[in-house]
Order: structure tokens, then C-alpha cells, then sequence
């Protein structure tokens, strides 16, 4: 996906492949599953479009206009557009390219890249800042001070972002990386170890769910190691169009995962699950081939990994509960991964699975999306509402922090009854207490 | 170029939204889904209404722009590329359903209304749209009226133009028109409503569509059968055929197109084997069980490698979009998928099969072919390079040879798809100097300055008051 001859108009380092831009063979049919197509209508802003315009760079016949810039940001990121092509065009991450291209041509002002620099390239790879700088923001929800909200806006995000950002913030609790024991035995009959990766957003915001995730592993007769060490998956700085750091974090990643002995990598975040499948691709020259084959080959989402090994069911408990499954993007677009989530719900005793229209349609999280553009992310997490409500469930489940945050947000702020729970929370309230 | 206060009557007529002129749109609004053409228009225009249709056109005309007009851009004879630049006007935001009648079997929607939605909506209340290009998830009803798309189901149901029972639209002199209507008898005067679908957006825009409606088939069946050859393939769609049996649909796939589905729907199909035929019988239960019958008896006959029945509704439809994506997906293949439209009568399907093959191997080219076996209809579909000139020009005399073919055999250039911009000169060869002129005083009818979709279908004497062609986007099909 990356090159680093140049390409057309493109600066050298990390531009699309052309053949990747030739592939689209403009049949649209990823037209009616882009929400950013949806939002405006505007062919530009349809995954077909990006392809055209990323094609029209690479043959000189467009500059790095700032209107490609925006198109690269504007899109969601969401793969839903790679699950419906058929001719294996991945217009996502063409766009995902093109925005460290966005920062090649038009660089961001001193303050910008200064914080910039500070949060993606210190913060975000250092598990230990990262914890602390949370501090302020519990402080800030018991004191009511301004912290995070006055510190994120120089991330140049949108002015309606604040409240969002604000409101989405579930209560914290400490963060689970240092809590988690670095070794956590395997219960009942032993089926193996398994190296868990523990995302960012899991440790500070959702620690519950991964200590359901570790719970379940071992109930399931895994043991499970957790690498203090664990960095960043790199996702945030990718998304940012920061591919350097993201490669430096993988690098990382993967000499501390390929030095565990464990037969896999399980994590419960879908967004750095997908990142971590990525790596292959994301460090093409910078890392020996059998090395990625083999990281690549240990990767799995928890669900995924679950039903690979096979599920059991004695001894959990009943949950009468109808549920209805939202898919986050990165699980089904980005991994090809939405059986085995259903499937999981299915057979927990007592759940009953009501589908919704649309389950795969994105929430509009998408990272930092949500906040810049909060009015569009509304929009079409009022559409995945609708079809939550006409679900009828009582609980709605996910397998992502961020599709977690803002769906958890959404049902708020739309007083609609719904529970909003990971997958690993869900199967985690059936299995017998500790 | 198109001038500022242009840009500014038309957003006062339509809206800001509306009216896009940033080279960005206009890059993205120039292509349709056949490759190698792409061409800038000036401005883009979505109406969403009649009366801002007349309002584009009318400034249009006094900027002298000639005009395109655009569905979804799923064409795939470059029918919406705007190759005089100008304006395209796409209809796309003219999305509305308008009445379902019950009591008429009839649905009335707006132009830029996607085809599998107006199916869906007409099927929430228990009746039948049968026209379904391979491309209904995107293409709009007005794209196919205007290209007469066929579909899967052509074969026992029809084409477009068979469910079509009134037209609304703009004419080139702006006037609005009404053609046909409600009542099922009607032959009130010259048929021009008739004329108007498969004009391909050279004689009128349309804005709103009437079709008729059916009850759905109560029962339906769906067979798969493999072949080890393709021509045994071909044959035993003459022999159905030739046994009176009218399925809905027999659609064909080799083994190129196999295995390229394959690699993205997943489902199994059968790797090794070089055909395979997806048949359904559909209609009142007595009937269609005898009919499969009669389908299986012949797939024996001809010595068919395996025949399977699909286990349910809902693996026939699985069946019937893994068809669908047979164009895109042999796009995996190479870089450019350069896809026909030949047609013959039915009982030359195997010798035509036969043919492609020698082709093939003459001009040494990766060829993949699907299509709608049961009409006739095929889509040979060359996989190739579009920077290997050598390539290009093998495959067009590939096409060339094979259409020279279809035409002694009395078949058509083009089943479906229409005529555009890529195969004008097919056309000529198909109809003869005579039928060119007949078509082209039509058009002078209905467009005399030559305002609407100039350059497609036949080659005029430029009657366009202004070209625009952007440099480096050209024609090179
Ligand atoms: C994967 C794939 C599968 C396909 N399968 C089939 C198939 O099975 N059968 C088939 O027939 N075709 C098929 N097609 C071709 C194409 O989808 C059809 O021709 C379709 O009808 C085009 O609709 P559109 O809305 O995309 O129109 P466009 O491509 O935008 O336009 C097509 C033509 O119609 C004109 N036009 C569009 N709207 C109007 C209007 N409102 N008034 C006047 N003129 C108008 C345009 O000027 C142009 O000439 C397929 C295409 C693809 C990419
Ligand atoms: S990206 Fe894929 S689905 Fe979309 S137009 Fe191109 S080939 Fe078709
Ligand atoms: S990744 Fe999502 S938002 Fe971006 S082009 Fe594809 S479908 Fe659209």
C-alpha cells in the first residue's frame, strides 16, 4: 500500500501503489455502503471518487489539492467500501496514505505540530504518560476542571467537538495495564497460553472489559500473558497520518510479541486487532518477512479466537437478555471478522439474538472523526439508533472501545433503554463468579 | 470556460449544494464504469426537480454548454461521459418514490431512484419489478430506461422497456412532456415514449417513470450446473430453450469469472470446472416443479459434470449476487477489464462460445466471459493492461473479429448496454449507412442544435457550439 518511489504528483515517502488506483474499475458498487457518500451525495466523497482522485495525482493530472487533503480526512477509515468491492480495491487505505501525504503538503503551524508532536510521538507511545495524563482528566471529573478539553484543542479538531468529548468520557477508573498480572494461570483443563494485547483506550477507558477479556481466557483454559511493555498499536498515529511513529510502535510490538512464548495474540479492540494484521504491510521493508508472516499468523480478535478454539459453555450461567449486535467496522470491514461475535451471543444460555437492520453500517466514531466532524457523526449515529431502537433488544453489544463510547453516548443522550456492553462484558456476566 | 455569473444564476436556481464546479467534482463526475474514457464537464448540476432541470438547461443553452445527462455512472458505454465537457446534470438527488397503485400495478418514481430500492419498496407490498441489471444496487431507474438495461431475469421476464408505461421529461427546446400513462391499452398516436427508452440521454431528460408492476411468482427454483467445457454449456441453453421451457434465468459464467467470483464471495464454487450454468424456474408451484424437472433431464442429457439444486431461498439469492459481481470482480485480474455486449440468437450460443475461444487463442489474451446465456446475451471480457499498447490493439481486433461474427449470425452489438461512445462504429456496421441516417434525423427532431448527449451513438458533423476536452483525457478505447 505504501511506495517509496514517487509517484506522479505524490511526495515520495508513502504514496498510494498505482496499481492499487488502477484496480477500481469504477462499477460503484461501494457507492451505497459509503456513510460519507451518504452524508453529501457528493461522488467525491464516495469511495469510487477518492480512488479517482488519488488515480488523478498519480497520472499529474491534479495537484495535492487541500480539497484531497480533505476528502482523505473526511473518510471514516471504515473499510466498508474494501468488504463490498469486489475487485479487491481498498479505498480506505488509499485514503489512510494519502493522509500523511495531507502532512508532507501542507504542513500544520508551529503550535499545531508542537502538541502534535507531543501527543502522537510522547504521549500515545508511552504507556506510562499516557496513564498519568488521564489522571487530570478522573481529577477533572470529580473537580470539574477544564484539563483535557482545553489541552485537546490544539489538536485543531471542530468547535462542537468539546461537549461531545466531554459527554462521551465514561466515568474512569484506574487505568487495568498495571493491575493486570503479567501471568494469569489458566483455569480447568489447560488448552494453551496466549499473549493478550492490551489496547490504550481499553486500559483507560474500559478497563472492566478487559479484565473480562483476561477472565474469559482463563476460564476458557488459557493462560494469559500481558506484556507490561505493550506499546500503542500504532492505529491513532495511522489515522493521524503520523506513518513513522506508527512504525516505530510496531517494530516495538512485535519484538516484545515475538519474544513471548505463546501460540497467540488475542485483543479485544478491533481497531488495534486490525492494526496489528496490518503490520505486514504497514512495515513491508523495514522488518524480515518471516518474522511479519509469522506475527501476522499468531493475530486474532478475541471473538475469532474464541470460536477458532471452540467455546465452552459448561458452567456459564444463564442471561435473559435480548441482545442485538452492532459491528464495529475494523471488526467486520478491516477483518473480515462477524459470524463469530454473533455466533459467541448465541451461544451464551438464555440470550436471544435480535439482529438490526444494517449492523454493519459504521456509528460514526472512527477515532478523532467523531469529534471533528460532530455533526456528521451524528447524523449517522442516528441512523445506527434507528435500527438499534427498531431492534427492540435490551442490550446492545459491540466489540470496540470507540463504537463503545459513542454508542454508549448516543443511547444517552437519546434516552433510549438500551445496556451498552462489549462482547467480552456480555460473556463475562455468564461465567460462575471467581 | 463556464462564466462566474453562470455559476452563480445556476446556484440561485438550484442551490449551492447543487452546482458543483471544483476541479475535484468535475474529475470525479467525468467518468461512467467503461474504461479508458474520461472527459471534464465545466459544472455539474443535481436538480431536484423538473422545473430546475428547465432552469439548468435554459442557462446551459445561453452559455452555449452542451449537456450530459448523468444516473450513477454505471454505464459501461461511456453514455454519461461528458465528452464535449460542459454540463452534466445528474439525477441523482431526484430520489424520490412517488406513488405505489395498487389497484393499476404501477410504481411511479423519480428518475434518480436506484433500482433495487424501488424493487424493495414494490416488494414490501407484495408485488414484482422484474428488471434487475447485474448493477441494481447502484444504478438509477432513469440510467436504465435511458440504456434499456436488461438483467437477470430478462430472459421470461423482459427488459426495461417492457415494464416501462409512461415517461415525464424535459425536451431539448425545454418543454416538459408526459408520454404514455396508466391505462395498460394505449395507441393514441406515434409511440415516442418507446422511442425515448434506450435513447441513451440523446433526445430528452427524464424525470419521472411510470412502470408496470406483477405479482411475484409464487414458487421458484434455482439449479447449478457445472460443466467440464463450455460449449456443452452453451448447448444445453439451446436445448432448454429448444424444449419450450422459458426459465427466468440462465446465466453463465467460465471458468476465468469462476474463480475470480470465487475469490470474493467465498461460497465454494467449484474451481476446475470451465462452466457453470445458475438456472431458476419460476411461476405457479405445479408448473415450476415440472419445469425443473425438464431443466435437470436435459442437464443430464448433454452430460452436465455436476447439478445441484440450491438448498434455499436464501442460497439462490447468494447465487444470484455472486452473478452480479462478475464484471468487478474479474477486475482483480488486471488493470484494465475491457467488457463486450455480444448478442446472438439462441441456438448459436455454443458455437459462439466456440468462437471466443479461437480468438482468444489467436490473439493470445486472458479472456473471461459471463453473461445472460438464455438470452443470447454475452460479455466477453478481456483482461488486460491499458499501458500495453500491443495489448489494446489485440484486443480490439479480438472484438472486432468476434463482432464481425455476431453480425453474420444475425446477433446485435449490443444486448444492453447501449451504444455511447464505445461502440459507434460497431453500431454503423450493424444498421448501415441507411439506419445511421434515420437515427440522426430522429435526433435533428427532437435536438436540432445538438445540445443533448452530442457524441454518443453515432458521430455527428459537430453541431456543438462549444467543446471543452481537457487536455490528456481522451478517448482511447
Ligand atoms: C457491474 C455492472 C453490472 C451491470 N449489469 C448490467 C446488466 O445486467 N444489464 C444492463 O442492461 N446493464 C448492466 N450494467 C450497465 C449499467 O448499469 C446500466 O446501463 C444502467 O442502466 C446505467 O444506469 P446509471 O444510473 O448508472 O446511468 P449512467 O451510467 O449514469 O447513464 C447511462 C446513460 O443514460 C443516460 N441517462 C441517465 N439518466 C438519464 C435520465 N434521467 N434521462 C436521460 N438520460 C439519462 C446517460 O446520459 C447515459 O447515456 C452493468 C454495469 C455494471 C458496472
Ligand atoms: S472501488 Fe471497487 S466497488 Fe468501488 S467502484 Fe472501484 S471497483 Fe467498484
Ligand atoms: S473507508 Fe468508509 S468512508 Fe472511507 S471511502 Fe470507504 S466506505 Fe467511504
Amino acid at each position: 500500500m505504501s511506495h517509496t518511489e514517487p509517484l506522479g504528483n505524490f511526495k515520495s515517502e508513502d504514496a498510494p501503489h498505482y496499481d492499487d488506483v488502477l484496480q477500481c474499475m469504477r462499477c460503484g458498487f461501494c457507492l451505497p455502503t459509503c456513510p460519507t457518500y451518504a452524508l453529501t451525495g457528493r461522488e467525491r466523497s464516495s469511495p469510487r471518487g477518492r480512488v479517482a482522485l488519488a488515480r488523478a495525482v498519480a497520472e499529474k493530472k491534479l495537484e495535492f489539492t487541500p480539497a484531497i487533503k480533505e476528502e482523505a480526512f473526511f473518510c471514516l477509515d471504515c473499510r466498508a467500501c474494501t468488504s463490498a468491492c469486489p475487485s479487491g480495491v481498498r479505498a480506505g487505505e488509499v485514503m489512510e496514505v494519502c493522509r500523511s501525504q495531507a502532512h508532507a503538503f501542507y504542513p500544520l503551524g508551529k503550535m499545531g505540530k508542537a502538541f502534535r508532536e507531543f501527543i502522537l510521538q510522547k504521549m500515545v507511545p508511552s504507556p506510562d504518560l499516557l496513564e498519568t495524563s488521564m489522571l487530570p482528566t478522573r481529577l477533572y471529573q470529580r473537580l470539574g476542571i477544564q484539563w483535557l478539553v482545553r489541552h485537546l484543542k490544539v489538536l485543531k479538531l471542530g468547535p462542537e467537538w468539546m461537549e461531545k468529548a466531554e459527554g462521551m468520557l465514561p466515568r474512569l477508573e484506574k487505568p487495568l495495564r498495571p493491575q493486570l498480572p503479567l501471568l494469569t494461570p489458566a483455569r480447568g483443563e489447560k488448552r494453551g497460553k496466549v499473549g493478550f494485547f492490551l489496547g490504550c483506550v481499553m486500559t483507560l477507558m474500559y478497563p472492566n472489559v478487559s479484565r473480562n477479556t483476561v477472565r474469559v481466557l482463563s476460564h476458557q483454559g488459557f493462560e494469559v500473558v500481558t506484556p507490561r511493555e505493550t506499546k500503542c498499536c500504532g492505529a491513532p498515529h495511522l489515522s493521524e497520518g503520523d506513518r513513522e511513529t506508527a512504525r516505530q510502535l510496531a517494530l516495538f510490538n512485535l519484538d516484545l510479541f515475538l519474544a513471548q512464548d505463546v501460540d497467540y495474540i488475542v485483543t479485544d479492540c478491533a481497531g488495534c486487532g486490525a492494526a496489528l494484521k496490518e503490520y505486514e504491510e504497514l512495515l513491508e521493508e523495514r522488518a524480515e518477512h518471516d518474522r511479519l508472516a509469522r506475527f501476522r499468523s499468531k493475530i486474532r480478535d478475541v471473538s475469532e479466537f474464541l470460536m477458532e478454539v471452540g467455546l465452552r459453555t459448561e458452567g456459564l450461567q444463564e442471561i435473559t437478555a435480548s441482545v442485538t449486535y452492532h459491528e464495529p467496522c475494523h471488526l467486520c470491514h478491516a477483518q473480515g471478522i462477524s459470524a463469530q461475535p454473533r455466533r459467541i451471543i448465541r451461544q451464551i444460555p438464555g440470550v436471544e439474538l435480535r439482529e438490526m437492520a444494517e449492523a454493519s453500517w459504521c456509528c460514526g466514531s472512527a477515532a478523532t472523526w467523531g469529534l471533528k466532524y460532530a455533526e456528521d457523526s451524528r447524523k449517522v449515529l442516528d441512523r445506527k439508533l434507528e435500527n438499534v431502537k427498531a431492534s427492540g433488544a435490551e442490550i446492545l453489544v459491540t466489540a470496540n472501545p470507540g463504537c463503545q463510547l459513542q454508542l454508549a453516548w448516543g443511547v444517552r443522550e437519546a434516552s433510549l433503554p438500551q445496556d451498552v456492553l462489549h462482547l467480552m462484558e456480555l460473556l463475562g456476566r455468564a461465567l460462575p463468579p471467581d | 470556460m463556464i462564466s462566474s455569473t453562470a455559476i452563480a444564476h445556476l446556484k440561485e436556481k438550484l442551490g449551492d449544494a447543487n452546482v458543483l464546479h471544483e476541479k475535484e467534482d468535475l474529475l470525479t463526475l467525468g467518468y461512467d464504469s467503461t474504461p479508458g474514457v474520461h472527459h471534464l464537464p465545466e459544472v455539474v448540476v443535481y436538480p431536484t426537480s423538473s422545473e430546475q432541470v428547465v432552469a439548468a438547461m435554459e442557462i446551459a443553452e445561453r452559455e452555449g454548454l452542451p449537456l450530459t445527462p448523468r444516473g450513477s455512472g454505471t454505464g459501461l458505454s461511456g453514455g454519461s461521459v461528458p465528452v464535449k465537457g460542459g454540463m452534466v446534470l445528474c439525477l441523482t438527488r431526484m430520489n424520490r418514490i412517488l406513488e405505489i397503485d395498487e389497484e393499476n400495478l404501477t410504481a411511479t418514481a423519480e428518475a434518480g431512484v436506484i433500482t433495487l430500492d424501488l424493487f424493495n419498496a414494490v416488494a414490501a407490498k407484495g408485488l414484482f419489478y422484474p428488471p434487475d441489471p447485474g448493477s441494481q444496487k447502484i444504478s438509477t431507474l432513469g440510467g436504465n430506461v435511458a440504456e434499456n438495461a436488461g438483467g437477470l431475469r430478462g430472459l421470461k421476464y423482459g427488459v426495461t422497456r417492457d415494464y416501462v408505461m409512461a415517461l415525464k421529461g424535459v425536451l431539448a427546446d425545454r418543454s416538459l412532456i408526459a408520454t404514455g400513462g396508466k391505462s395498460v391499452k394505449d395507441v393514441a398516436g406515434y409511440g415516442f415514449k418507446d422511442l425515448l427508452v434506450g435513447s441513451e440521454g440523446t433526445l430528452g431528460i427524464i424525470t419521472e417513470i411510470t412502470v408496470k408492476l406483477i405479482p411475484p411468482p409464487q414458487d421458484k427454483r434455482t439449479i447449478l450446473a457445472y460443466f467440464d467445457d463450455v460449449r456443452t454449456a452453451g448447448e444445453a441453453v439451446s436445448r432448454i430453450i429448444a424444449a419450450k421451457i422459458i426459465p427466468s434465468t440462465m446465466e453463465i459464467m467460465d471458468r476465468a469469472v469462476i474463480n475470480c467470483v470465487e475469490d470474493y464471495v467465498k461460497i465454494g464454487l467449484p474451481r476446475q470446472m470451465a462452466a457453470l450454468l445458475l438456472i431458476e424456474v419460476d411461476g405457479h408451484p405445479a408448473p415450476v416443479a415440472e419445469e425443473a424437472a425438464g431443466v435437470r433431464k436435459i442437464l443430464e442429457e448433454v452430460k452436465a459434470a455436476e447439478i445441484h439444486v440450491a438448498r434455499d431461498a436464501e442460497h439462490a439469492a447468494g447465487l444470484a449476487a455472486a452473478r452480479r459481481t462478475a464484471l468487478s470482480a474479474l477486475a482483480r485480474v488486471s488493470p484494465t477489464t475491457l467488457l463486450e455486449d455480444a448478442t446472438v440468437p439462441r441456438s448459436r450460443l455454443a458455437e459462439t462460445f466456440g468462437e471466443i475461444e479461437r480468438l482468444r487463442e489467436k490473439y493470445q489474451l486472458k479472456v473471461g466471459t459471463f453473461g445472460h446465456a438464455g438470452d443470447g446475451n454475452l460479455h466477453p471480457t478481456v483482461l488486460c493492461d491499458e499501458r500495453d499498447h500491443d495489448e489494446m490493439a489485440r484486443a480490439h481486433a479480438f472484438y472486432n473479429e468476434l463482432y464481425e461474427q455476431v453480425l453474420a449470425w444475425g446477433g446485435t452489438v449490443s444486448g444492453e448496454h447501449g451504444i455511447g461512445l464505445a461502440k459507434k462504429e460497431y453500431l454503423a456496421r450493424q444498421i448501415g449507412p441507411g439506419g445511421v441516417q434515420v437515427m440522426k434525423r430522429i435526433k435533428q427532431t427532437f435536438d436540432p442544435q445538438g445540445l443533448l448527449n452530442p457524441g454518443k451513438i453515432f458521430d455527428e458533423g459537430d453541431p456543438c457550439t462549444k467543446a471543452h476536452v481537457e487536455e490528456g483525457f481522451r478517448v482511447s478505447h
